[in-house]
């Protein structure tokens, strides 16, 4: 696609202009420097130099009147964006720590348990801290202020919801594979009997009694190892079920919570010039019931008749009948909601 | 997905390089250009927390110094006045101009004039001056549309600046995608020949710098043709999920306000239809009625499914299964709802309106012959009570249309009848039309009666039988496309401009149609484009018309026509 920059034009017009300009002392705001007077030259070139010196400059005050900080709430959406930010690397731990559980062990996995439990806690922690703070973020009236506030809520809203996301996905890979391998464990045990066992057959018969003993050493050492990792995976998986519950339930509600304040995409709310429009409405949303779904009008049916195939006709006479069941046992059901 | 990304891109490369909290300003036109391509979600992502109209953000006197201001604006004088305004009293840490077509010398000379505070960091100009309704349909959502259809005469400065509105549109297509066209344009329109010459002037002579890319085997082709040229289409009753929507209810950049249809709740009252975002849609827009019908009942069949399943929570896993995919669902109930909304809606102005039984009496005007027939059968429809007056208007019009020079005495008939029957009709109105767009004046064979191969073909179809008598219309733009893509497009109908000429045929052709497109035309548009002739169709106008549109535009013009004449 191709652009045109036009800025290299406009600075030269900008330059020309300044030296040429007459200068004037009573120009409102123009400089961040103590307003040094004496003559427009001077506060000009001072601004022009900060802009340039700091062109990452997330603040540039402007005018004397306002120290040209940046509003309070600022500092509490930098604190959630943080919070966020220290819950994504917490997540990257919490993975590994799966990981590690999942990978077979001779010692107890209690302390793998305990650091999970530990990490999931803490991010669980995170996401509901900074869910409470960001309702301080929310402010009254229609202003220009009070859109960006609602803005950036909804920006930290729809972070903290993926991220909840994300938690959930992990707990539950984990406690599947952990199941897996608990299931895993036995067939791979059985598979090794049953290998074991052939292989004593297939010997040779003089090293009989010799591989049977080895044999029955490994065996007997192999079926230790599975009781024992299955008491385990047991008590992993009680261990973090209550914790499971729990934490479900705190993500749950989070969600709920979220939920009011991300926005939907592909919605009419997710459309700028719907935003433009209105600026200072709150999203009001809570899961609607589905509205009873009318019947299809004849209308519809009859257009379909039109075509000369005989076959959509007994399509139809099909649908018809179906269409009519159906709305017959809809009216009676009730649609589920939160 | 050409012109959709091509807009996107050029949003995106305007925020990714600015850090910081940041609010993006528009006019009204640029708030469609962006509006269609990009969501609210997605501007969050980069950070913008605000946006805003230029003329509205003026009478704020907030200072927002923590927030970088972008701008995206057509260059125009009103804008410029604002931004001279802005800049000499900025509220914003910095300010990042970026415009959707060309700059003047003297225009960046004003604004270089009014940064005092030297807020202004960048000039670019980005060019997204169309608004990319779908991947291969473009609008420029001209108001004064009704221009076309008055001579020059009339209006020199308002003619003007129609022109120049789509000239500017038409060449920022070609800039985003970096290519210079041979231009043809349809011979019997004069406001055809005008933009195509001042479209080549532009990209040619003025700035032949700029569209100087690197030049392909075959130069694409850009056809320039008039409305008056198929005044059927946009005409008659339509049948295919996008275009029916738009002819029942009314779309604008995507979005259908449903607010007058009444009771209903607030999260439906405007809804977005846009076959980027919407799966089900795009899988359907181009369906009939009868199979959306069943398309809907099936996607509401498998979410009753969903809302059963989620009902059923008895364990904590399927809890824990209800929290995991609540995003999805709730997705699902508002996609459903919309649709059913929709179809619902237009189920019950088919009712109303008798459309069933009108539209089929229009497709045969459209399609076959027999004047007789043709004639009693629209009597009889004019003396129906249920029909309505618009409904009247519009068959009396498609009748007039075919049988213009068949028996004047029954047509005339006919006219006495409408005005005599409707009284909100503008009288003359029929005939008006009958002078844009009579047989004289038309170039392309709207009927295809008149050379032996069109003939043929519908012979030909009729003896084959219709599959969908209310889709049997094939709107005029099909059998040029089908003309191009043999590259037998007939000199003689739509000359070249000026020296421009082509041997073989294009690859890629953007045909823009002055007055409107119709969705119909688009369907069209996208049907041939799927069926990889090895040639790909963009289809632009100065509007979207539905018929509500085109009789407006014809009235307006009708009645410019009327006061003009009587003052000279």
């Amino acid at each position: 696609m191709a652009t045109r920059n036009r800025t290299l034009i406009f600075r030269k017009y900008r330059d020309a202009l300044k030296s040429v300009r007459v200068p004037t002392s009573s120009s409102p705001s123009t400089s961040s420097v103590g307003g040094v007077g004496g003559g427009g030259g001077g506060p000009v070139i001072e601004l022009a130099s900060t802009s340039l010196l700091n062109p990452n400059r997330k603040y540039a005050p402007l005018s004397t009147e306002d120290p040209g900080l940046p509003p309070a709430w600022v500092d509490v959406s930098e604190e959630i964006a943080a919070n966020v930010q220290r819950a994504r690397m917490k997540m990257v731990e919490l993975a590994k720590a799966h990981a590690k559980a999942l990978m077979p062990s001779f010692g107890d996995g209690k302390e793998d348990q305990r650091t999970i439990e530990g990490l999931t806690q803490e991010i669980t922690g995170l996401l509901r801290k900074s869910e409470k703070q960001l309702k301080r973020l929310a402010a009254a009236g229609p202003s220009e202020d009070s859109n960006v506030r609602k803005n950036v809520q909804r920006s930290l809203a729809t972070d903290l919801q993926n991220l909840s996301m994300e938690l959930r996905k992990k707990q539950s890979t984990y406690l599947k594979r952990l199941r897996q391998q608990n299931e895993g464990q036995d067939g791979d045990d059985l598979e090794m009997n049953l290998n074991g066992g052939r292989s004593i057959i297939d010997d040779d018969n003089l090293d009989d009694m010799v591989f049977n003993e080895h044999q029955m050493a490994k065996l007997k050492k192999s079926e230790a190892f599975t009781v024992e990792r299955e008491r385990e995976i047991q008590q992993a998986s009680k261990c973090s079920w209550p914790f499971v519950v729990e934490s479900v339930n705190e993500l749950a509600q989070i969600m709920k919570d979220l939920s009011v304040l991300v926005i939907d995409q592909g919605t009419i709310v997710d459309r700028i010039d719907y935003n433009i429009q209105n600026v200072a409405t709150t999203v009001e949303e809570g899961l609607k019931q589905l509205q009873k779904v009318p019947f299809l009008p004849s209308t519809i049916i009859s257009f379909y008749f039109q075509k000369p195939l005989s076959f959509s006709l007994i399509l139809h006479g099909i649908v018809c009948i179906e269409w009519i069941s159906h709305r017959r046992q809809r009216e009676h059901r009730d649609e589920g909601g939160w | 997905m050409v012109l959709v990304s091509a807009a996107r891109d050029y949003v995106n490369r305007m925020l990714q390089d600015i850090s910081g909290m940041k609010v993006l300003i528009l006019d009204s036109q640029t708030v469609s250009i962006v509006s269609v391509v990009y969501s609210q979600s997605e501007l969050l992502q980069k950070e913008v927390f605000l946006v805003e109209l230029v003329d509205s953000i003026s009478k704020s006197k907030e200072s927002m110094s923590h927030l970088k201001a972008v701008y995206f604006l057509r260059p125009t004088l009103e804008n410029i006045q604002h931004l001279r305004r802005q800049l000499a009293n900025p509220r914003f840490g910095e300010s990042h101009l970026f415009f959707s077509n060309m700059l003047k010398d003297t225009q960046i000379h004003i604004l270089a004039d009014s940064d005092e505070q030297e807020v202004v960091q960048q000039v670019q100009e980005y060019y997204a001056d169309f608004v990319a309704i779908d991947p291969y349909h473009f609008t420029l959502n001209i108001p004064s549309n009704h221009m076309y259809m008055l001579p020059a005469v009339v209006d020199p400065p308002g003619l003007q600046q129609f022109c120049d509105r789509i000239v500017d549109g038409i060449s920022t297509v070609f800039l985003a995608l970096k290519r210079r066209p041979v231009i043809r344009y349809q011979r019997t329109s004069d406001i055809a020949k005008r933009i195509a010459q001042e479209t080549s002037k532009l990209m040619y002579q003025q700035e032949s710098g700029l569209f100087d890319f690197r030049r392909t085997e075959i130069s694409p082709l850009l056809l320039i043709v008039d409305r008056r040229d198929d005044p059927v289409t946009p005409l008659l009753n339509q049948w295919t999920y996008q275009a029916m929507v738009h002819e029942l209810i009314g779309i604008h950049d995507n979005k259908v306000d449903l607010s007058s249809t009444g009771k209903l709740p607030k999260d439906q009252q405007e809804v977005v239809l846009s076959s980027e975002q919407d799966a089900f849609f795009k899988a359907n827009m181009y369906e009939n009625f009868g199979d959306i019908g069943m398309s809907i009942k099936r996607m509401v069949d498998d979410f009753q499914q969903v809302a059963k399943s989620n009902q059923n929570i008895q364990t904590i896993e399927d809890m824990a299964k209800f929290v995991d995919s609540y995003p999805e669902y709730r997705k699902m109930h508002g996609n459903v709802s919309k649709h059913v909304t929709l179809v619902t809606e237009m189920s019950k102005i088919v009712g109303e309106r008798r459309l069933m039984l009108i539209s089929e009496r229009e497709q045969d005007l459209a399609c076959n012959g027999g004047q007789v027939a043709a004639f009693e059968a629209v009597a009889n429809l004019l003396n129906n009570e249920s029909v309505s007056d618009i409904d009247r208007l519009h068959l009396v019009m498609l009748y007039a249309l075919r049988y213009e020079k068949e028996s004047p005495v029954q047509l005339m008939q006919l006219f006495n009848k409408l005005a005599s029957q409707s009284p909100k009709y503008k009288p003359g109105l029929v005939q008006f039309l009958l002078k844009q767009a009579g047989v004289d004046k038309r170039t392309g064979d709207l009927y295809g009666n008149r050379d032996l191969l069109n003939i043929a073909r519908n012979m030909a179809r009729g003896l084959k039988g219709v599959e969908n008598v209310y889709t049997q219309h094939q709107p005029l733009l099909f059998q040029t496309m089908e003309s191009i893509i043999k590259g037998r497009l007939r000199d003689v109908d739509y000359p070249f401009v000026g020296n421009h000429f082509q041997q073989g045929r294009p690859q890629d052709v953007v045909i823009f149609i002055v007055g409107g497109t119709t969705y119909e035309e688009s369907r069209s548009v996208a049907l041939q484009n799927a069926s990889n002739s090895g040639t790909r169709f963009i289809l632009g106008g100065s509007v979207v018309l539905n018929s509500k549109r085109f009789l407006k535009d014809l009235e307006e013009a009708q009645r410019i026509a009327k006061s003009s004449t009587n003052v000279v």
